[in-house]
């Protein structure tokens, strides 16, 4: 009987020393903790700094190897199919804007690419654009009007019309990501050179600032003109098929194999695997790169990303965050890192298709009322970021002008189970805090709550939507959507309480009318008030952005009377470098901390 | 194993039927079987550790007094007396998911373990005992089904069904009964060349009564050490799922859920990422346990050999 | 036997043709691409983008025409669209298929290697502490959780690296972006150190069921009569093992190895996502989660494919081994 006892006893002792060498292992990393430098990105946060904070002096030389969570197969950033984050991010390395998103959301004149961009009348709306002189291509021809004609008449959806319905291939003409202020240009038009171009509106356009840059850079017309075959400047005379032409040989190839504008060159791109970039030489901009070489290497599953960061592998990381990975990140030794406030902010839906919730208004106000949005913040983001709060407009985030809170102020997401109570008893409800019913007798529900598989933190938002309405006497079930159905279940209309999330933009008014007004593609509970639609649609066409603001204010707040969805909190966002690096910034835009590739550098 | 064993089971299994009937008391081959099993020191232990587990996994949630569905106030707590696997970031308590998620991985193994053996011992035999053209039709099917991506049938089955434990058993097991299905085959084209065959034949014996009361039988040790094999495939299977996302789904957990979604724990909030990883383990190491002892149960040979 | 191949091929044509028709139909009715597009951009695609999107899909045609029109191109060498943009799949697959064989290579042989000395050495120890100690070794890597292993193995692999100040083993990818001295060593030294975690990963499972295997099989030989002989005659104990039981004995593994092929190649799934190679397994994630029904496809003919041709070897080797077995 001793042999294989002893056997086992061996075994396990074996196994035992296997857990504890492998034990010591995982926490040997964070052993020197401490010694973390100075936190520089830390001081991102500070009321004003989100701009220049973790800036210094740098020295030349380095790699910096910088993250992005997809492969990239559409270059273009313009096209539909390539209106992707890590695109952007990419492009924006190397194609010049006008208007550059800033860390604290503003937009910023590029002065290396334009001198000026101004509104020179209000009737019509005219926009004058003046290019640097030293602004240059990288094969030395001058960015001129050329190139803004170009951008202009491939967007406008109708110089180059989207493919024919016999076309199967998407590729026999041009499908902007969307032409919202393109379609309201008049005219663009190039004097003194080529080097001032004029922008004329039919209509006016809030976000003027947008076009020409806002995370979507020029693309170089005389490459285009090249591809089609037609002389050089002649972006104002080319056809629908010409450009199409053009537009094609953006999608299909990567920024290696043309003239570009950036502080960087883009000289190799590995499919599925990296990018890699050296200093342009033909830089024509104030700040000149230092770095011997950029990097951007694709690791699709973010929970791989603190240990690549950790063994050195790559250099800043940009996931999105959640408790462990942070807690990961803050036990790496001369790591610095940023908790940022994100554009994209997370949000109960209602869907008034059905018919219960679509009827009564009440109902609907008490549900949100019944919410409260402090308990969902504590269960999820707020363990690792403790400035989270609750978001009080559907348009706009805190720090953007003319944000303005008009949901905290009707008792929305607040928890106040009386207030939600006394909205039901009002309409007549029955059955309130047991089995609740219509005034009319119908049963409430059971309603499902549905969120994206695998979101442990929309998991927990549904939980306690659940508790909370349990309160009112609503049943809710909880129903996860599978990986690939969101799509589906969206414009299938196939929920009662959804949660997701939406992505402020750089153009707020047509972003609000995309999604809030009748029977647009994006307004997927159905939601219809005649009075937001006009208010929405007018807040579009201002010369004046405080008034445009206060129009979108004022539909938000009737917006939020109805009581169709109830924004949660601004998603935070995560940004971390190595802190021998300086110069990175987390941006929450579009454009990614990517927006300022030429102040990174090694620190000094 | 041991000596003793090595001597008695030696004895045992080197008397060949014929001569075992002379003996004073006569046993049948169950009884055999079970007496080996029993002597399987390593085996033993791991049957008690596996039953505890069980009886733990389908019990423990009646008495524990939090419940794997409502989270507490505690949020992100390491173990305590209160929580003694600790607390998730929503504020579950641990001890009450790892409960629940043993036991859904059990149901999820065992479903998977006596599917895919029913349909494959059948599937087996009936192709092994016709041979011939019904053989090989089946045999293809089976083959079929072989080439199946598992990944893209559970994908569908998570988005349709909402990742329900059962629904992810039937779509494992559906897969793996082929395997089941060629052992068996294989066993019972060698039986069915036995004399105890030939005499049923002889005697009129129906086919299906050949092939459940003689051939499949027979065929019970390979059945056996397989389905044990297959309980614990079936939970590892079930917890690549979960990794790739899509196994079991919230809000109902697994084991392979919950070591899933705390792979960023490891250093962080190791109680998540170790509990239900050692839980995963040892049900799996028990069962190659109790496996491999039931395989040296039915066919001792490979144990008496000494140089 | 050549015969015997040709028919065993033959056969399994139909077998695929029902496995990829099964599978298309599974796969286009797991999602809908179309709609996906159409909510995951921000701001929404226009109408005629969504319709563009979807006619290139195919998504307007009946399903059974889809699938015929697949089979056509694809004996054209035409893989059809993908649900990513401007993706070849013809030249995905192959690029994938670099990647993932190396891996899987790697991995096979090591883990036979391994597998072949503990196997040998647990049976002619037989009963011996090490016996067990590889026994309950063997039993605890059939325990373990892959991604589980993983985890703490890349854990690991970093506090090695840090230990020695190095970045010697890689954790993402098969290689390293650059080089700051690009040389062939380099390269060599580059591309092992990225290679050494995912292979233990891949391999242990493999080499914990092999080595059981080359146990089990070098105790019968061990027990049987021509060994015996052999000794008895007075051949040293180390020449019969190797020439005569060690022979004998790895007959069986090499079919087992053959038939595992299929299993590894499903196992890479997992390692390929945590150790970000991008081949085959990344595929397949990739493809089934976007409901890229043309990019799974391809990915299931390949992969059957191998199958079909390994399990063929694995029948051929067993014949070309054991005299006894032939096939006409």
């Amino acid at each position: 009987m001793r042999a294989p006892t002893s056997a086992v006893t061996r075994g396990l002792t074996l196994a035992a020393g296997l857990t504890l060498v492998l034990a010591a292992c995982s926490s040997g990393g964070s052993g020197d903790n401490g010694k973390g430098g100075s936190h520089s990105l830390a001081s991102c946060s500070a009321p004003g700094k989100a701009d220049t904070c973790n800036s210094g002096d740098r020295k030349p030389g380095g790699t910096f190897t910088y993250t992005i969570e997809k492969n990239i197969q559409q270059w273009n950033v313009l096209d539909s199919n390539g209106n992707v984050f890590e695109t952007g991010e990419v492009m924006s390395a190397v194609l010049p804007q006008v208007f550059v998103p800033q860390p604290d959301l503003s937009m910023k004149l590029n002065t290396d690419l334009v001198t000026s961009a101004q509104q020179t009348s209000d009737s019509p709306q005219t926009i004058v654009y003046k290019i640097n002189p030293k602004a240059k291509w990288d094969d030395g021809t001058p960015i001129s009007a050329d190139d803004f004609i170009y951008y202009w008449r491939t967007m406008n959806g109708k110089d180059c019309p989207p493919p024919p319905s016999s076309d199967t291939s998407q590729t026999k003409g041009c499908l902007p990501f969307s032409t919202s202020g393109w379609d309201r240009i008049k005219s663009v038009t190039g004097s003194d050179g080529g080097k001032t171009v004029t922008m004329v509106m039919k209509k006016p356009y809030t976000d003027w600032k947008s076009l020409f840059g806002g995370g979507y850079g020029l693309y170089p017309a005389h490459v285009a003109e090249k591809v089609a075959g037609v002389p050089a400047g002649s972006a104002d005379k080319m056809t629908g098929a010409q450009l199409t032409k053009g537009w094609q040989y953006f999608n299909k190839t990567p920024p290696t194999k043309y003239a570009t504008a950036g502080a960087y060159k883009m000289t190799e791109w590995k499919d599925n695997d990296h990018a890699t970039f050296v200093p342009d030489p033909k830089w024509y901009g104030k700040t000149k790169p230092t770095l011997k070489r950029l990097l951007f290497k694709v690791i699709s599953d973010a929970t791989q990303e603190p240990t690549a960061l950790r063994n050195n592998e790559v250099q800043g990381i940009y996931p999105q965050p959640q408790v462990d990975l942070v807690s990961q990140i803050k036990s790496i030794p001369h790591v610095t890192y940023t908790i940022g406030s994100g554009l994209v902010w997370e949000h109960f839906d209602l869907n008034l298709h059905n018919p219960v919730i679509g009827k009564y208004k009440a109902l609907r106000q008490a549900m949100f009322t019944a919410i409260s949005v402090k308990d969902v913040i504590a269960k999820t983001v707020g363990q690792f970021d403790s400035k989270v709060k609750q978001l009080g407009s559907h348009n706009l985030v805190p720090g953007q002008p003319g944000y303005q809170d008009v949901v905290t102020p009707t008792g929305q997401g607040s928890g106040d189970l009386a207030k939600a109570k006394k909205y039901l008893t009002d309409a007549k409800f029955t059955g309130i805090g047991t089995a609740l019913k219509t005034p009319d007798g119908k049963a409430v529900g059971p309603f499902n709550c549905r969120y994206t598989t695998g979101n442990a933190i929309r998991q927990s938002e549904c939980q306690i939507l659940q508790s909370s309405l349990h309160n009112l006497g609503i049943k809710v079930t909880i129903k996860p959507i599978g990986a690939a159905d969101l799509g589906k279940v969206l414009t299938g209309h196939q929920y009662d309480i959804i949660v997701f999330a939406w992505v402020d933009g750089p153009t707020p008014t047509s972003n609000a009318q995309g999604i809030w007004s009748t029977g647009q593609s994006s307004n997927f509970g159905g939601y219809s008030n005649k009075q937001v639609d006009k208010l929405l649609a007018d807040s579009v066409g201002q010369t004046d952005t405080a008034k445009a603001m206060s129009m979108l204010n004022q539909a938000d707040k009737i917006m939020t009377d109805d009581a169709y969805v109830l924004p949660l909190y601004q998603k935070p966002t995560f940004f971390a470098v190595q802190d021998r690096f300086v110069g990175m910034r987390d941006n929450a835009t579009i454009v990614g901390p990517p927006y300022n590739v030429q102040d990174w550098g090694l620190a000094k | 194993m041991t000596e003793t064993t090595e001597a008695t089971g030696a004895m045992d299994g080197e008397r060949p039927p014929e001569e075992r009937e002379f003996t004073v008391v006569e046993r049948t081959q169950a009884q055999l079987v079970l007496r080996r099993f029993l002597r399987h020191r390593a085996a033993m232990i791991s049957l008690v550790i596996f039953v505890l587990i069980v009886l733990w996994a389908f019990i423990g949630p009646h008495l524990w007094h939090y419940s794997y569905q409502k989270y507490t106030p505690d949020n992100s707590q390491p173990p305590s007396a209160k929580h003694p696997f600790g607390t998730n970031s929503a504020g579950y308590d641990s001890y009450a998911q790892v409960m629940r998620g043993t036991q859904t991985s059990l149901k999820v193994a065992i479903l998977i373990a006596l599917g895919s053996t029913f349909v494959g011992a059948v599937w087996g035999a009936v192709a092994g005992f016709y041979r011939g053209v019904v053989d090989a039709v089946m045999m293809r099917i089976s083959d079929l089904v072989l080439t199946l991506p598992l990944l893209a049938i559970a994908l569908v089955i998570s988005s349709r069904t909402g990742g329900s434990w059962y629904w992810i058993a039937l779509v494992i097991a559906g897969l793996t009964w082929a395997y089941v299905s060629r052992v068996v085959r294989s066993t019972v084209l060698s039986l069915r060349e036995k004399e105890f065959v030939e005499a049923a034949r002889a005697l009129g014996a129906s086919d299906a009564r050949i092939i459940f009361r003689h051939l499949l039988p027979n065929s019970l040790g390979p059945i056996f050490v397989n389905a044990t094999i297959l309980v614990a495939t079936g939970i590892l299977t079930e917890t690549a799922l979960s990794f790739l996302g899509f196994g079991v789904q919230p809000p109902d957990t697994s084991l392979g859920l919950l070591v899933s979604q705390a792979q960023t724990a490891v250093d962080t909030r190791p109680w998540l990422f170790y509990i239900p990883g050692a839980f995963i383990i040892a049900i799996a190491l028990t069962i190659n346990f109790i496996g491999d002892g039931l395989r040296d149960a039915f066919d001792p040979r490979q144990q008496r050999v000494r140089q | 036997m050549l015969a015997y191949a040709v028919r065993r091929v033959l056969v399994s044509i139909p077998v695929l043709i029902a496995s990829t028709f099964i599978v298309f139909l599974v796969v286009v009715n797991a999602g809908d691409p179309v709609a996906n597009f159409a909510t995951s951009r921000n701001p929404a695609p226009s109408k005629a983008a969504v319709a563009a999107f979807a006619r290139h899909l195919h998504a307007d045609q009946p399903v059974v025409q889809r699938y015929w029109n697949w089979i056509v191109g694809v004996l054209h060498g035409q893989w059809g669209p993908s649900v990513e943009p401007n993706l070849d799949i013809g030249h995905d697959l192959l690029t994938r298929f670099r990647v993932t064989v190396v891996l899987v290579v790697a991995s096979m042989l090591v883990a036979l290697v391994l597998a072949v000395v503990f196997g040998v050495y647990s049976a002619v120890r037989q009963y011996s502490a090490s016996d067990y100690a590889i026994t309950f070794a063997g039993f605890l890597f059939l325990a373990m959780p892959v991604f589980w292993f993983a985890v703490l193995l890349k854990q690991a692999g970093i506090w090695l690296n840090q230990q020695t100040g190095s970045t010697f083993l890689g954790t993402i990818g098969d290689r390293s972006p650059y080089l700051d001295v690009n040389t062939f060593g380099n390269q060599v030294s580059d591309r092992i150190g990225h290679l050494i975690l995912p292979v233990i990963t891949l391999a242990l499972v493999s080499f914990a069921s092999w080595t059981r295997y080359t146990r089990a099989s070098m105790l019968e030989v061990l027990g049987s009569d021509y060994v015996r002989l052999a000794r008895a005659k007075g051949i040293r104990r180390g020449k019969v093992l190797t020439h005569h039981a060690l022979r004998t004995a790895l007959i069986p593994l090499a079919t087992v190895t053959a038939l595992d092929v299929a299993q590894l190649l499903g196992g890479v799934v997992i390692t390929e996502t945590i150790f970000q190679w991008h081949g085959l397994g990344e595929m397949l994630v990739q493809s089934v989660s976007k409901v890229d029904v043309y990019r799974t496809m391809a990915w299931l003919l390949l992969s059957a494919a191998i199958v079909i041709v390994f399990n063929l070897i694995a029948d051929l080797l067993y014949a070309v081994l054991d005299p006894r077995i032939r096939y006409d």
